[in-house]
């Protein structure tokens, strides 16, 4: 099975509408050429740990563990923009600071709605990260 | 092969160690990547606990923590790292989101160097990660330099201070290696009060009057001073500082203490060993010649006489030939133990100025000394008369009549002593070393064992100098002296204006150079006949010059300064121009600054008993002597002659035509003329001219011709105006560095 170009990859990821065009041309350039692997090693990273800090926000949710939330939110906002998953770095840094301002004001915020569409987004790009793994017909 | 400089941060200079920590795998490995992309070393870990344990193995240069991160967060992985041992002043940046205030505080709080905001844009974490490791670097640098200084300065037993103007005495601050200086551990403080009373009451006042002064005007501050420690030790600290200024206003002192002591004491030493025998511990022969210099300047100035003896062992050389040269040292001490018992003897080492020990001081000069080998010295500062020399003789001889006990047996010894009196058998210290000597070796010729005074009898001279001398006598009989003069030249007229006779010795077809007769001319006291001659030669010529085309200027004859002390110069100058008819003043004298300084009380009045007749005088090597500008307004003196040392230098040197122009101004203020010498180009002659010498003579004109080469000399060059030198000076001078915009 052969893996699928940078090139194709991203384009893929773009069309999606979920990758910014932008931050994956600057992932690109660290790697020009792309021999270095770096595209796809950084996708199959962020891949992981989305599927994992999904898996910790809907734990830490359970639990009503407010700073394992918060953490998911930070980590997952500067990784996603990283990669240029914009709508999701936004979604956690909105969420991150309802949490910091919460804690800070001891304010009981309804967050639900904001978590959920959080979670949703998560399992979205995970879906076109997984579909991109694999190159199109 | 590296550098040295280079050679520790060679690898790190290429490749700057970072160590990452980021919980976040894909910033983790972005960071990381973008870092390597720009030239850093960048090792990752995934948290604080795994960084700080793996630091000593990592050693990085720098580390970049992400703030916040699961378990240990960037914050307490900060503060802990900062406790370990040798990582206060690691550079730690922190990572923070971009609206994360409360972080970039608390990173600051936790002792981090720096933060940056999250960012995609590499290259602004990479250009923070390079000022980092540049502060960095420089921080160590200088922590280097002055753990540098602070080892330098303890092996120079060298500390800085810092005082600070206050109240009182103000405030000072020493630095660890200051405080040992003056046997105090780091931790203690010291204040001005404490310092200053290590010094001693007596100098204490003296120092504090002197400090006053100095920071009064924020002078440099530089003495040593002599300090009895806290603990009893005595030592000599240096002190040297400097003003500080804020704002224009002094506002304090930073400098340095230095435990000179060592060197003081070595300083002390040397001076022993350069002015004191080594053998014999007895003044050596600088130490003698200073002590003879001050002791005769003393006697000069109060008018009394002194005394040089100069004492040799009678074959001394048998001793150490038959004894060995052991036995033959430990005579010589013996001896010099025994003659030191002879005079007023006075150990102490004298260099600096004299005065200061009051008007008797001169007798702390009397002293034996020792000249090398088997001859001694003593110097008698004061004797009434010859007398009172050879009373000392005698007892230098009884001294000696005792045996000496050397290698185990007696040894009889006995001296042989010249004496030689100042001012009678000699003016200076040459003079009077070398009539001892003849002194000295009469009474071995008479048999040794005796103490001779000296007389002129006595000089047996060199046979070279007996004939140069006899035939010398005969010259004037056989005509073979001749004067050769050099004109002296007004450069703005063209003309000549006076020459300068000089003598010369024509023995047997050949010239003889004055510099070869004249000093055996003044040796011999055959100076005075010489000069004589000169003057009725002059004499002579300017008559014939008179008659030959109207010469009605003067000659200049040199004289020397003992000349000036005859009582019939006046007489014997007004025979020799009667005898030809030439006026007084047809006669010029010239004699040098140094002559003239030597000798001033006697030839003061001489020079005014020929001033009254006309006779005018010139002082010839003008500046290169030690006058007192005061005996210039009262000396009877018409003319200044420049020295060529000077005018050799003019237009090369700033300082000849400064000086050259201070003597115009100053023999303008006097109304004296003055003339140059030794003018030998157009630039010379040039710059003269224009500071206001316009008389000159030197080979620019002519040297020094026979009377009637000169002649020629004036009918062919000056008369149809054709010199290089009249066409230059004919131009208005131009001052050309000056005027002219």
């Amino acid at each position: 099975m052969s893996e699928p170009s940078d090139a194709s990859r991203s384009a893929g990821l773009i069309a999606a509408g979920v990758f910014d065009a932008q931050a994956l041309a600057r992932l690109q350039e660290l790697d020009p050429g792309g021999k270095g692997g770096l595209l796809p090693r950084v996708l199959a990273t962020y891949t992981q740990s989305l599927q994992r800090l999904l898996e910790q926000l809907r734990l830490a949710r359970d639990a009503a563990d407010l700073q394992g939330q918060r953490h998911v939110a930070h980590t997952l906002k500067s990784s996603s923009a990283s990669v240029g998953a914009l709508k999701l770095s936004a979604l956690c840094a909105d969420i991150e600071r309802r949490l910091r301002d919460a804690a800070a004001e001891g304010l009981a915020q309804d967050l639900d709605p904001h978590l959920d569409a959080l979670a949703d987004e998560g399992r979205h790009v995970l879906a076109v990260l997984r579909q991109s793994e694999t190159p199109r017909a | 092969m590296n550098a040295p400089a280079t050679f520790a941060d060679d690898d790190k200079s290429e490749q700057p160690r970072v160590l990452l920590v980021d919980d976040d795998e894909v910033n983790l490995m972005l960071t990381a990547i973008a870092m390597r992309e720009r030239g850093f070393d960048v090792i990752e870990v995934t948290g604080g606990e795994a960084a700080l344990a793996r630091l000593d193995e990592i050693a990085p240069e720098m580390v970049v923590l992400d703030a916040l991160m699961p378990g240990m967060d960037g914050f307490q992985t900060c503060q802990a790292l900062r406790a370990l041992p040798g990582y206060a002043h690691m550079p730690v940046l922190m990572l923070t989101g971009l609206d994360d205030d409360a972080s970039i505080t608390r990173a600051y709080r936790a002792g981090a160097t720096d933060f940056f905001v999250k960012s995609t844009q590499w290259s602004l974490l990479a250009g923070r990660l390079r000022y980092l490791l540049r502060a960095s670097r420089t921080r160590i640098e200088l922590e280097r330099s002055k753990f540098k200084l602070a080892r330098a300065q303890d092996l120079a037993r060298m500390g800085s201070f810092d005082w600070r103007r206050g109240e009182g005495l103000g405030q000072i601050w020493l630095s660890p290696e200051a405080l040992r200086v003056f046997g105090k551990s780091s931790d203690e403080r010291v204040s001005v009060r404490d310092l200053l009373r290590m010094v001693g009451a007596a100098q204490r006042r003296g120092l504090i009057r002197m400090l006053h002064e100095v920071v009064a005007h924020n002078a440099v501050l530089a003495t040593d001073v002599s300090v009895m420690l806290f603990d009893g030790r005595q030592r000599v600290v240096h002190v040297e500082a400097e003003a500080e200024f804020e704002h224009g206003h002094g506002i304090g002192y930073t400098g340095v203490f230095q435990d000179v002591t060592d060197r003081r004491v070595a300083e002390d030493r040397i001076r022993h060993l350069a002015n004191f025998d080594a053998l014999t511990g007895l003044p050596n022969r600088r130490q003698l010649i200073w002590r003879t210099e001050r002791a005769l300047e003393h006697a000069r100035r109060l008018g009394h006489s002194a005394a040089l003896l100069l004492i040799d062992l009678d074959r001394f050389k048998n001793v150490n030939d038959t004894l060995g040269h052991a036995a033959g040292d430990e005579l010589l001490m013996e001896v010099a133990r025994r003659l030191r018992g002879c005079v007023r003897h006075s150990d102490q080492v004298m260099e600096g100025a004299l005065e200061a020990a009051g008007t008797r001081s001169h007798r702390t000069l009397e002293a034996v000394g020792r000249l090398g080998g088997d001859e001694f010295v003593a110097l008698l500062p004061e004797v009434t008369d010859e007398a009172d020399a050879e009373r000392v003789a005698d007892r230098i001889l009884e001294a000696m009549r005792e045996p000496i006990f050397v290698a185990g047996q007696e040894c009889f010894v006995t001296a042989s002593v010249g004496i030689a009196m100042f001012p009678r058998d000699g003016l200076n210290l040459a003079d009077l070393l070398r009539n001892s000597d003849v002194a000295m070796y009469a009474a071995k010729t008479a048999g040794r064992n005796a103490a001779i005074v000296y007389s002129p009898q006595l000089a047996g001279r060199g046979r070279e100098k007996i004939e140069l001398e006899s035939h010398l006598h005969k010259a004037i009989e056989r005509d073979e002296l001749v004067l050769h003069y050099q004109p002296k030249v007004d450069v703005r007229g063209a003309k000549m204006v006076g020459a300068e006779a000089l003598m010369r010795w024509q023995r047997g077809g050949v010239l003889v150079p004055p510099g070869d007769f004249i000093p055996l001319a003044e040796e011999t006291g055959l100076i005075v006949p010489l000069s004589e001659w000169a003057v009725r030669e002059a004499a002579r010529q300017a008559k014939i010059w008179q008659q030959n085309f109207g010469f009605a200027d003067s000659i200049a004859v040199n004289l020397p300064s003992r000349l000036f002390e005859r009582s019939d110069l006046v007489e014997n100058i007004h025979q020799s121009v009667s005898a030809y008819g030439v006026p007084h003043k047809a006669i010029l004298l010239e004699i040098t600054e140094n002559n003239l300084m030597k000798d001033l009380h006697n030839v003061s009045l001489s020079l005014h008993r020929l001033n009254e007749i006309g006779v005018e005088i010139s002082i010839d090597d003008f500046g290169t002597g030690y006058s007192s500008l005061a005996y210039l307004t009262t000396l009877p003196i018409s003319e200044l002659k420049i020295d060529r040392s000077f005018v050799r230098d003019l237009g090369i040197t700033p300082q000849s035509s400064a000086v050259v122009s201070a003597i115009i101004a100053l023999a303008r203020s006097l109304g004296l003329r003055v003339i140059a010498e030794g003018v030998e180009n157009l630039r010379q002659m040039d710059v003269l001219h224009r500071l206001g010498c316009g008389v000159m003579q030197g080979f620019l004109f002519a040297k020094a011709l026979p009377p009637d080469d000169l002649e020629v000399w004036l009918k062919q060059t000056v008369l149809p105006r054709k010199a290089p030198w009249i066409e230059a000076a004919g131009e208005e001078p131009v001052p050309r560095v000056l005027g002219r915009v």
